[in-house]
């Protein structure tokens, strides 16, 4: 008995040496972070670790040097419209493959999983290629536009959508349905009414998974979008390319940038952990 | 339906023939496909994906570049040229087409194998109930919930030459030279791959996560009855029950990582050093900075059919029809 006990103290405390060991590598390379975007510009490739004084000022310059406000807000608009359209698209998809058997609906299944594989660089030129073929066709700006980029994410988010929400949909009763269509339900009101409470943790996690697709991606935004619509990863190329050009990367003002833009999906992604964790544990066990 | 038919014919009244009619009615509804809500996606991937997919392929057999563009259907048609010389020589500026295939494979091999130990180890550690686990598996996701570019920035901060932190504490160690140059040269696929590693392995872990919550708790209990110590039942229990997703996890990670554009992107710029040209950053510096787009789609074609190879097996795994039925 008392060597079961030691051997749980023994496995706790290796345990416990894991999570700081885990801890330690992940918090470091933050701290870091941190603690440059506190330095001031003349000091950061100076010989010591810590700062004379700390810079809140580059938090402060940060929205001069670059448009860092409109990008944000730029990137909150098209992630968010794409989380938003993504969901709702990949719903009905989803609900009428989970429910219905119809000739082409394995092929659609295929189509989906294949483009998960497909390397998105290689789709860049040619739907640039497209989109102004459609612009002059119809004469009217589609590149640097908002629904420009919004459709080129929402149908890079589908196929992920579509498979999260087809196993959750899978989980639902089909007996709940048919009582509602018996009671006199259209199709779409059993689906607003029955199925969407169902399958509105999916959807949250749907959303964020979009959201974030948007909100990380370079390859697009930097072809896609104009000096109007860019998106902040696009915006702090310009501190990068300073550097490239052959001028000083403003490393102080980059980082505190690069935490601006990174902690708000951090804090939405902490609050919505549980849904998050479980959504992709619904899904993958399902695959 | 078989109860209506089993109603005899002269208890029919009026109630049960409105039943009846209900019921048909029902069926009609049912069987009717709402193929309507699917509309919106298929026109979406076929604007997105399945137009440019064609149009790529036709452009990777012209000579298409900036002075083409304009009139892009009338480029000149050069067959098979784009995909000798992507094996042959690749762009101005970069490594060979086939140079950047074996970097990406190395890469996308090498950050998996890296990361799924990281992962599993990282799942067994909060996998039981402890004080603050929910803080530790919030800590745990922290890498992977930060945006790519911010994490590629991160790191190219961290492996600055001579005064980044990397090559401080290197040097202080003596174990190498604070001059170690880990953004250019032959290091470059080094530091690649450590900071793919940091800001990946939150992957395997999310996926291990999800596995071990199938594994029924009894079988370790009877595992500990019959005398099996934890290593013992982690190999013979654990391991073999989290082979599929395992599986997946890797198929996926190694799908994810070959494509994986942002990290090198950001992290080097363009264009990179050869020993960092992975497929993705030459294909979009063959196009976008030598504007050599015939050449760029046959290289991206190329890279299609490689990752036809993992794909086959990844859609394999996923035996579509059993999932949804």
């Amino acid at each position: 008995m008392t060597s079961l006990i030691a051997q749980r103290a023994h496995w706790n405390r290796l345990r416990m040496l894991g999570i700081v060991i885990f801890g330690l590598a992940i918090l470091l390379p933050m701290a870091y972070v941190i603690l440059i975007s506190l330095t001031p510009d003349t000091e950061v490739g100076g010989g010591a670790i810590f700062p004379t004084h700390i810079a809140w000022n580059n938090y402060a310059m940060m929205w001069q040097t670059v448009h860092l406000a409109s990008d944000i807000k730029n990137s909150i608009l098209i992630a968010g419209v794409t989380g938003i359209c993504a969901t709702v698209i990949a719903l009905g998809a989803a609900y009428v493959i989970a429910r219905f058997q119809f000739r082409g609906r394995k092929t659609f299944l295929y189509a989906l999983v294949t483009m998960q594989t497909i390397p998105q660089v290689m789709m860049l030129l040619p739907l640039f290629v497209i989109f102004v073929i459609i612009q002059n066709a119809i004469s009217v700006h589609l590149v640097g536009q908002y629904y420009t980029v919004i459709i080129t994410y929402m149908t890079f988010a589908l196929p992920f959508a579509c498979w999260l929400l087809l196993s959750y949909m899978a989980n639902i009763p089909v007996d709940l349905e048919e009582a509602g269509l018996m009671d006199g339900c259209t199709r779409l009101q059993v689906l607003r009414y029955v199925v969407l409470p169902l399958v509105l943790p999916g959807m949250v996690v749907t959303f964020v998974f979009s959201f974030l697709l948007a909100w990380s991606d370079v390859l697009f935004a930097s072809v896609l979008t104009g000096p109007a619509t860019q998106t902040v990863a696009v915006g702090l190329q310009a501190y990068i390319a300073s550097g490239d050009a052959g001028g000083d990367v403003l490393w102080g003002q980059l980082m505190a940038a690069s935490l601006t833009s990174g902690i708000p999906i951090v804090i939405i992604f902490l609050f919505l952990q549980k849904y998050i964790i479980g959504g992709l544990a619904n899904g993958a066990v399902k695959g | 339906m078989n109860h209506s038919e089993a109603v005899p014919d002269e208890t029919i009244d009026l109630q049960v023939i409105q039943s009846v009619h209900r019921r048909r009615r029902m069926a009609h509804k049912r069987n009717r496909v709402p193929l309507w809500m699917l509309i919106p996606a298929v026109v979406l991937l076929v604007i997105v994906v399945v137009a440019p997919f064609l149009v790529s392929i036709y452009t990777s057999f012209t000579k298409l570049d900036q002075y083409t563009i304009a009139n892009w259907t009338a480029a000149p048609f050069v067959g098979l040229k784009n995909y000798l010389s992507a094996l042959h020589q690749g762009n101005a500026l970069g490594a060979s087409a086939l140079q950047s295939v074996w970097v990406s494979v190395a890469f996308s091999v090498l950050t998996t194998l890296i990361i799924t130990p990281i992962g599993i180890i990282a799942a067994l550690l909060v996998h039981h109930p402890f004080r603050g686990r929910r803080w530790v598996r919030a800590l745990f996701l922290l890498p992977y919930v930060m945006p790519v570019f911010v994490n590629a920035i991160t790191w190219r901060l961290l492996f600055m030459n001579g005064w980044g932190v990397i090559d401080r504490v290197l040097a202080f160690l003596h174990i190498a030279s604070k001059n170690t140059f880990w953004l250019i040269g032959p290091n470059s696929f080094w530091a690649m791959t450590i900071a793919d590693v940091w800001s990946s392995w939150p992957f395997i872990y999310l996926m291990v996560l999800a596995g071990l919550q199938n594994i029924p708790g009894d079988l370790y209990e009877s595992a500990t009855i019959d005398g099996a110590s934890r290593v013992r039942s982690f190999f013979s229990i654990t391991l073999p029950m989290l082979r599929p997703i395992l599986a997946l996890a890797l198929l996926l990670s190694t799908l994810n990582h070959f494509n994986n554009f942002t990290l090198p992107f950001m992290m080097f710029g363009t264009p990179p050093s050869p020993q960092a040209d992975v497929l993705p950053l030459n294909v979009y510096v063959t196009s976008f900075q030598t504007f050599n787009f015939g050449l760029g789609a046959a290289m991206s074609m190329l890279t299609l059919i490689l990752m036809m190879i993992p794909a086959f097996f990844y859609i394999r795994m996923l035996r579509l029809g059993e999932a949804t039925s």
